[in-house]
């Protein structure tokens, strides 16, 4: 307890002798964090509305023959245990017939005077989410393929390669870049630290001659990393709010549809604890790093 | 009991500091470690408190062999120790208090315990006036006996001093070594480098005398037991 309250008076002091230093550690955590959660944010975003696309990944399946009313709940029951499936629609003749003259509008007269017949039945696929991929595509199709009815096959292949290759460049930059900040920050702010400790070697020195374990040395500095990293955290999840609010919510809703700018959120909570923590851990690691030099006994 | 054997030092850069040390310093001895500069001394005791590692040889404290230890039993040995330096070594930017109440702050006494004996150590070394002033607010005498008290008030069994009095002049000098002299008399074994020779004359010793890394003498003023050693 005493040794506690020691901790703590030491902490508030040590803030209080260097304020510049001080602010200077928060400062640093608060624009890196700042700038890693609005990257965070908009990618989380980015991810979120390509996921609502995606919805509309599918695989077609042409049928050459109308299939009897027991044959079609046969294969309908059949499509449906795949892993890859999230739902499967039969589309008949009629109802690939009204669909693609509600599609041709105003020019619908062209199908004057045609049957239903022309158009073939199909049977609509759509993927569960985890396997909307060309991967995901592919494996449920050779699965289809077992069936020997099933031979001809749309699914819009060059729009889901550009769909992986996105969300696979999306999460490259994300963590390169997160990467790349969070070291950055950790460099900047062990030096900024290492300022303090070095301005304070001769306490750590003689506080190891009259018998301090290295930690009792450690402690106050590794405790006030710490805390300078959390309020730099809580700052930067305050700047990046107010980024939000002006830049997407406001800025956005001029151009989007409203129902599109209520689709951006903010961060999860479970997110804003995690850079909470990464600004707890930054200022923990960045202070010792430079004692692991300067406190040897 | 203090015991060197065969101890060697050499510094990381090359440097050779001591070559072939063998002491035996007994409780409650009080023990001159001279020589001229670059003798070694301060090299000497900074074996002592384990502010380096021998390159040769042991090094024994009472029972413990201090040559191999861990950091923290570093530590744990050196509340044992108390240390005053020619330079002081005092934390500029806290009290005469706060310097004193330093090393029972860092075993984890209590609040109370530690204003007691701080206090009862400042008396005994005529500060307790000054004891919310800064170092830097003392003269060069009370800044060292500042030091002293605050390497005293853990009662520790063994007192360590380099060049306590090289920054003093002569009266101050005089008044330091009285005091260390009243610090031996209850029982603390005092271990002083020093190359003053005229505290040595006028407090006399038993002295150990380095040159070039080597004990060239080993005299105590009043007994008939001297072993000379030569190189
Ligand atoms: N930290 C050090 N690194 C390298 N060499 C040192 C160091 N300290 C002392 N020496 C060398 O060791 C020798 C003994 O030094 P020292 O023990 O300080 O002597 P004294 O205290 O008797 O003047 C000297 O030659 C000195 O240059
Ligand atoms: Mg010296």
């Amino acid at each position: 307890m005493e040794r506690f309250r020691y901790f703590l008076q030491r902490t508030v002091f040590s803030m209080k002798q260097s304020p510049l230093l001080c602010s200077a550690t928060i400062g640093t955590v608060a624009i890196a964090l700042m700038l890693l959660s609005f990257f965070t944010l908009i990618v989380l975003n980015v991810q979120n509305l390509t996921k609502q696309w995606s919805r509309d990944i599918q695989v077609v399946v042409y049928l050459d023959q109308v299939p009897s009313q027991t044959v079609l709940e046969q294969w309908l029951e059949e499509i449906e245990q795949y892993p890859e499936v999230e739902q499967v629609n039969y589309i008949s003749q009629q109802q690939a017939f009204e669909r693609f003259s509600e599609r041709l509008g105003q020019n619908k007269d062209l199908l004057d005077g045609l049957m239903p017949e022309v158009l073939p039945a199909a049977l609509e696929v759509s993927l569960t989410e985890t396997a909307r991929s060309r991967e995901g595509t592919e494996r449920l199709i050779s699965l289809l393929k077992n069936n020997k009815e099933f031979h001809n096959f749309r699914y819009g292949q060059e729009w889901l390669d550009r769909y992986d290759a996105f969300i696979f460049l999306l999460q490259l930059t994300g963590t390169l870049a997160g990467g790349f900040l969070v070291f950055a920050t950790l460099f900047i702010v062990s030096n900024t630290i290492k300022l303090t400790i070095y301005a304070r070697r001769d306490e750590l020195e003689i506080m190891g001659l009259i018998g301090a374990t290295p930690m009792f040395i450690k402690a106050p500095f590794m405790a006030e990393g710490a805390f300078q990293g959390i309020i730099g955290a809580i700052l930067a999840l305050g700047g990046c709010h107010i980024l939000y609010y002006f830049f997407l919510k406001k800025g956005l809703a001029a151009l989007l549809t409203t129902a599109a700018a209520e689709n951006i959120h903010f961060l999860p909570l479970i997110v804003q604890i995690a850079v909470i923590a990464t600004g707890l851990l930054l200022g923990f690691i960045g202070s010792l790093l430079p004692l692991r030099k300067f406190v040897r006994i | 009991m203090i015991q060197l054997f065969n101890v060697g030092k050499v510094y990381q850069n090359g440097a050779p500091a001591l070559h072939d040390i063998s002491l035996k310093i007994p409780d409650g001895d009080f023990v001159y470690i001279t020589g001229s500069s670059g003798a070694g001394k301060s090299t000497l005791l900074r074996l002592l408190y384990c502010a380096e590692k021998p390159s040769r040889g042991q090094i024994l404290m009472g029972e413990r062999n201090t040559t191999r230890l861990k950091s923290r039993n570093i530590a744990l040995l050196r509340r044992d120790i108390g240390f005053v330096f020619q330079d002081f070594k005092l934390l500029n930017n806290r009290s005469v208090f706060e310097n004193v109440a330093l090393p029972l702050q860092v075993q984890g006494l209590s609040k109370q315990e530690i204003s007691t004996q701080v206090y009862q150590m400042l008396q005994y070394v005529g500060l307790e006036y000054k004891l919310q002033r800064k170092p830097l607010e003392l003269s060069g005498g009370e800044q060292q006996r500042v030091a002293i008290a605050r390497a005293m008030v853990v009662n520790p069994r063994l007192l360590l001093a380099d060049e306590p009095t090289g920054n003093l002049d002569h009266e101050l000098a005089v008044e330091i070594m009285e005091m260390f002299t009243r610090i031996n008399e209850t029982g603390t074994t005092v271990l002083i480098a020093t190359h003053d020779k005229e505290m040595l004359e006028r407090f006399p010793h038993r002295t150990v005398v380095l040159h070039g890394g080597n004990i060239v003498s080993d005299d105590s003023p009043d007994s008939t037991d001297t072993c000379e050693e030569t190189t």
